[in-house]
């Protein structure tokens, strides 16, 4: 008597778990033998992939939404509809966006050289827009010179 | 990597391990793993013997029994063995870790 008890737990079937879940690795691209056969750890790191693989995902379908939403921004002022006439929609990025290390690295790199050449172009236009000003410090220069490099600068040099 | 007990037993390499398969064959077959503790007499070597079906298909339960007897450390043998039959189910749910490596054993024969 009593010995009903004992083994009133319900008896856990492995096979039974290994077939429920047996349709969701084979969906996440496990083969058959790989699930039966194979290293059972295997479907650790399926599980991990089929992770990694929906997270990507998730990043493709938000760049994609940051794309429509910067195309609509773009077109946006010919869509008012009192829209002056000529009005014309902003254009839209020429590149996509950077997103791997290299191509931050690479539009870096681009910037910088971009911001050393209009510096470079600032430079040139200011040194010429300073030499043609009437300055003590320029009459001086052209004082040393004893004239022969003089040019006309100024009306008021005459 | 799942673990695996390799050994040599008379000039030959064995490899036991458990896969899914071999844990559906040996339930097929009436092996209760929660019998181990009511009936560890028959069990315990059935469950030994089922290490053999993912590798060794074909040994003979005699040569199963036979090695069984001779292999020392039998209580850490018995342990690990449960942890392998564990492991395919334990793999539906656990997380990737790090790699543990795989037992060697020792026959006395």
């Amino acid at each position: 008597m009593g010995s009903e008890l004992l083994n009133s737990a319900p008896r856990i079937s492995y096979s039974k778990q290994f077939y429920d879940h047996f349709p969701y690795y084979l969906s996440i691209g496990m083969t058959y033998d790989q699930y039966w056969n194979d290293d059972c750890t295997l479907t650790k790191y399926y599980r991990k992939a089929d992770e990694i693989n929906r997270s990507r995902k998730n990043e493709e379908l938000w760049l994609q939404g940051m794309y429509i939403y910067e195309a609509l921004c773009d077109v946006s002022p010919i869509l008012h509809a009192f829209a002056k006439s000529g009005t014309r929609p902003q254009p839209y990025s020429k590149k996509p966006y950077a997103i791997t290390e290299f191509d931050i690295e690479r539009e870096k790199v681009r910037k910088k050289e971009i911001e050393k050449l209009n510096r470079k172009k600032a430079k040139a236009l200011f040194s010429a827009w300073a030499s043609k000003l009437n300055v003590p410090e320029n009459r001086k220069k052209e004082g040393e010179d004893g004239g022969n490099n003089r040019q006309f600068r100024n009306s008021n040099n005459k | 990597m799942s673990k695996k007990i390799n050994f040599e037993y008379e000039g030959e390499k064995y490899v036991l391990e458990f896969t899914r398969r071999s844990i559906e064959t040996m339930e097929r077959q009436g092996f209760i793993a929660s019998e181990i503790t009511e009936k560890p007499m028959t069990t315990l070597p059935n469950l030994f013997a089922g290490a053999f079906i993912a590798h060794h298909k074909g040994t003979k339960r005699k040569l199963i029994d036979e090695i069984y007897r001779k292999l020392i450390n039998k209580d850490e043998l018995l342990q690990t063995l449960a942890e392998m039959y564990n492991e395919p189910i334990e793999a539906l749910m656990g997380e990737p870790d790090e790699d543990e490596g795989n037992i060697t054993w020792g026959a006395s024969c």
